[in-house]
């Protein structure tokens, strides 16, 4: 079993029950079918984060970095009038997410500490700049998916894109396979020595091993799985725009890894889904939502110590 | 943020004012979706232009033919991201019929991205981007405030009249920056004006020091700018700090001054700029609507009220020709671009492409106020390039 | 570029640097002696500005505002300490990010509601207005001499400070060795209280100083967040010496960029923060 805690065993199943379900209750063009979707994505795109800050324990404020540039490599990519194939072109966003992860990986993993942490900070916003001040690519407007891709294999096809609940599955499942994907690398051995680079790099690298190699891998599966979320992220509205990839967006997503319980992966859902759940619901109440928005966070570091996922182990491991 | 007030009262005051016989819509609320940023740096641009939106409906409830006016408000917070979720919350949740918004140019960009060619006719309040009535125009897209084209075009021919061969360009890197420049070379160059030197810095910076050192070293005859908002009150002051005021003029696509001549004190007096409005222009309508404004918010307004009061009026307007009945959006599209509206700035009626054809007006600071020294350009139509309708 | 307008810029990079230096010295303090990293930093700036703004337009005079201000913000310092950081000394690093975004989010929707949303404008003192003659065109304005010459005094009596006072002794020790402290007597919870607030203090008055040249406006605090962040780890976080180098070494290259290649200067700090870091990777004054 992949799910080694209590906790895990009775939430993931849940969530994915209720989540299956919920299109079915809900008409298919409502807008809570697509807010549901924007949150699904912003999950994949927090559980990489929380691989890579909790897990490995490199604290990054740049990973917004790829969540943007799944976006901009599909319209740098594929032709602005013409239908291409989703899979492909996942595989060559992600092929070249990964490239660009590897090579700016072998920067910022130099540094550590603090150091790290705003090294991939200013490499984000170079990219951010690069974007906003870039004509080509529509500059700091953003710019327009007018083609969304089929789907087809083989001929087949089964999938609409431009139909929000396939699109909406489309997501489901990709967020059940990002957490089960880092579930199993976890266990594997690879994911063994991992943790131990972070518990103790000396003694890691003294049995031989290379920490860089590792970290550098694990940066670069962190970064690629961010840049497929940036992906379904542009396809979902079809539009792009620098501030995806601006540093309060990878800000944010950090509150939500902390909030779920930094470290869990599947408590990325819970930080996702409680902190825009909190937004929605403050914004309905008054204009001064940010007040309560930052009290509501301050409250939660004071109170829940390791995060929401860790208050409900306590609850429920016993 | 869609805290739903329902102007009962309007709709009271109406059907007691009027006979019962006159629509049957009065059960079936007209919503009105306003997505304006109420947070962040452009919270200010947003609240004002709330405030006319909704005082514009509220003078004009006698008019409505009972219809229930419903206005459901969403923060934007001039985040991009957001826009295209938030619009279609519009479209799905609420089915709003209007939809006003917003002040940020990538806003607007995710907004149109998801109500173009719907049934949801959208009103722009402010975000001057070209391509909104450009490339992107579309039946159900209107705007009530500029293009990013209109204020500065006309300035180039202001610069030339006034006798400026050599003008130095500056503004930021960015659509509206970049937009407003072009517009100004476009009519000071093809009326034999030369370029000094054009500067485009990084948005948004506000290290202009270096900047101003440049020109003062480059003396030229006049300096056009685009700055908006904090920029334009740093600019300002620092452009006089630096004792350029006085010695070369300062030209500027009229958000120069624009709500921040408080903040820039004496250092704005004598800067020259063009606008669609200008808070002493000798409109009947403006002193009434003023006065008005005043009474109901206990300040006076500025250019983004002016703006959201007139898409209020574009709404009011239609709603009155068409007896409070909005089902068929054609006819709502149809109404309202053929229009004249009684504004504040003036009456402006829509172009082909649905941007206001207004007069740009010429202003000078004077004494701390926009003061209104000719009509730079009368009913002055953007070009509307790129657009097919 | 002719020498004399090479000497022009030089002067407004240092003096931007010089300001830039206020603005980092109290992160970077703070960072050093109790590890945290503030991102509510540029929020206290802001604070500084709105408080001075609020004070100027009801007392009439900007020195009384400006000294009322600075007091209000060790205040608030101390309250923060106490109230929120002190909670979280023996908690992961991320745990103080993450209270210090919200801090961010509370500050940010306070001055909306005690203040508004316009933008506002400080005057310059009287005292100090108008300017010196400098090019054959252009004046130097006075008030930003004096600026700059508070940020040399501010940088000249924090260095006295850390490096010859017991108080300074103390913070040394607090970075190195927090157990030989408390053994020595000295109640360290009182210590990290005072230098969070002097912290916060520095920024509020870099604020209330940078008032009278800028416009004071919603996210004012944000935009120097990251200039500020760039600025303390080219210098090496924690030392002051490292953020005065820091500081300037940015004032001058993004004067220069932004007039000698306006479209990359947005870029090029952050180039250049990544070259010094792989070159040092601590930073230009590492301890």
């Amino acid at each position: 079993m992949i799910f080694e805690k209590r906790t895990e065993r009775i939430l993931v199943p849940m969530f994915f029950m209720v989540a299956l379900f919920l299109p079915l209750f809900l008409e298919s063009n409502s807008f809570f079918v697509g807010k549901v979707t924007t949150i699904i994505i912003l999950s994949i795109f927090v559980m990489s984060l929380d691989f890579l800050v909790g897990r490995v324990g490199l604290i990054t404020l740049g990973h917004a970095l790829f969540y943007g540039l799944g976006g901009y490599l599909f319209v740098i990519l594929a032709p602005e009038y013409e239908a291409v194939n989703f899979w492909i072109y996942t595989f060559y966003i992600c092929g070249i997410s990964a490239l660009i992860a590897l090579i700016t990986g072998a920067v910022v993993l130099r540094t550590t500490g603090i150091y790290f942490i705003m090294i991939t900070l200013a490499i984000s916003q170079m990219m951010f700049y690069y974007f906003f001040d870039s004509l080509e690519f529509g500059g700091d407007d953003g710019v327009f998916i007018f083609m969304k891709p089929e789907t087809s294999i083989f001929g087949l096809s089964f999938l609409n894109l431009d139909d929000p609940q396939h699109f909406y599955y489309l997501t489901l499942f990709s967020l059940f396979n990002t957490l089960v994907f880092f579930k199993v690398v976890l266990r594997s051995r690879f994911g063994r020595i991992v943790e131990a680079t972070k518990q103790n790099p000396d003694r890691t690298e003294a049995l031989g091993y290379n920490i860089f190699i590792f970290r550098l891998a694990c940066y670069v599966i962190g970064s690629t799985l961010g840049a497929y979320a940036g992906f379904l992220f542009a396809l979902q509205y079809g539009f792009v725009n620098p501030s995806f990839l601006a540093w309060e967006m990878s800000g944010t997503a950090l509150v939500m890894s902390i909030l779920g319980g930094l470290g869990t992966i599947y408590g990325a859902i819970l930080g996702t889904f409680t902190y825009e759940g909190l937004q929605y619901l403050f914004e309905h109440l008054t204009e001064e939502w940010l007040l309560f928005m930052g009290s509501a966070i301050i409250l939660m570091v004071i109170v829940l110590r390791k995060g929401i996922a860790g208050y409900l182990e306590k609850l429920l491991e016993k | 943020m869609s805290r739903m007030k329902t102007l009962l009262c309007a709709a009271m005051a109406a059907s007691l004012a009027t006979t019962a016989a006159t629509s049957s819509a009065a059960s079936d609320p007209v919503k009105i979706g306003i997505m304006l940023p109420f947070s962040g740096i452009y919270a200010q641009l947003g609240e004002a232009g709330r405030d006319g939106l909704k005082l514009a409906l509220k003078e004009q409830a006698a008019d409505l033919h009972g219809a229930n006016i419903e206005f459901i408000e969403m923060d934007t917070e001039a985040k991009p991201a957001r826009a295209p979720e938030l619009a279609s919350a519009m479209l799905g949740q609420h089915e709003a019929d209007f939809v006003i918004g917003p002040v940020h140019s990538g806003v607007a960009m995710g907004m149109i991205k998801v109500l173009r060619g719907k049934d949801t006719v959208m009103i722009i309040p402010n975000a001057g981007a070209a391509a909104a009535t450009g490339p992107l125009c579309s039946p159900n897209i209107f705007r009530t405030s500029f293009s990013s084209w209109q204020p500065s075009y006309p300035m180039g021919k202001v610069a030339l009249d006034k006798g400026y061969k050599d003008v130095y360009l500056i503004s930021w890197n960015y659509g509206m920056g970049r937009e407003s420049l072009e517009a100004f070379e476009e009519s000071f160059e093809a009326g034999g004006g030369n370029i000094v030197k054009k500067v485009l810095m990084p948005f948004p910076s506000t290290n202009f020091q270096p900047h101003i050192s440049d020109i003062a070293a480059q003396d030229p005859d006049a300096v056009f700018v685009f700055f908006a908002g904090g920029g334009a009150i740093k600019f300002v002051k620092d452009y006089d700090a630096m004792g350029l005021r006085g010695k070369i003029p300062l030209l500027g696509s009229g958000f120069l001054t624009e709500g921040t001549l408080e903040a820039q004190g004496d250092a704005a007096e004598g800067v020259l700029t063009g606008l669609h409005y200008a808070e002493q222009l000798d409109v009947p309508k403006n002193q009434a609507f003023r006065e008005a404004f005043n009474t109901e918010y206990g300040h006076y307004p500025d250019i983004y009220a002016v703006q959201g009061y007139d898409a209020g009026l574009a709404i009011a307007d239609t709603l009155n020709q068409l007896s409070g009945d909005v089902s068929d959006k054609q006819a709502v599209i149809s109404t309202m671009e053929a229009l004249t509206i009684n504004s504040p700035r003036g009456d402006f009626t829509f172009s082909r492409a649905h941007n206001p054809v207004q007069n740009i007006y010429l202003r000078e600071v004077k004494d701390g106020a926009n003061v209104v020294a000719s009509i730079a350009a009368e009913a002055l139509e953007d070009p509307a390039r790129g657009c097919k309708l | 570029m002719t020498t004399e307008l090479f000497f022009v810029q030089l002067i407004n990079g240092i003096q931007y640097g010089l300001l830039l230096f206020l603005i980092a010295s109290g992160l970077t303090l703070v960072f050093g002696v109790m590890g945290i990293l503030n991102l509510a930093h540029g929020s206290m700036y802001m604070v500084g500005a709105y408080l001075v703004w609020y004070f100027a337009t009801v007392t009439g005079s900007f020195t009384l505002s400006a000294i009322l201000s600075a007091i209000l913000a060790l205040a608030l310092g101390i309250l923060i300490e106490r109230v929120l950081i002190q909670r979280l000394y023996n908690r992961n690093h991320l745990d103080q990010v993450l209270l210090t975004i919200g801090m961010i989010f509370v500050f940010n929707s306070l001055q909306s509601i005690l203040f508004g949303n316009d933008p506002y404008g400080v005057a310059v003192p009287s005292t100090l207005d108008g300017g010196i003659p400098f090019t054959e065109n252009s004046s130097y304005p006075i008030y930003r001499i004096f600026a700059a010459l508070i940020c040399v005094s501010i940088a000249g009596v924090l260095y006295y400070v850390v490096s010859r006072t017991r108080l300074g002794m103390l913070i040394r020790a607090g970075e190195s060795n927090r157990e030989m402290v408390e053994a020595l007597g000295v109640n360290i919870k009182s210590l990290y209280t005072i230098v969070f607030a002097i912290g916060v203090m520095l920024a509020a008055v870099s604020g209330i100083i940078a008032a009278p040249m800028r416009s004071i406006v919603p996210g004012m605090g944000e935009s120097v967040l990251i200039t500020c962040f760039v600025v303390v780890v080219i210098g090496g976080m924690g030392s002051i010496k490292g953020a005065f180098v820091g500081a300037l070494l940015v004032g001058l290259i993004s004067t220069f960029s932004s007039v000698l290649m306006p479209s990359m200067s947005n870029m090029i700090i952050y180039i250049f923060m990544i070259l010094v870091l792989l070159v040092k990777p601590q930073g230009l004054f590492a301890k």
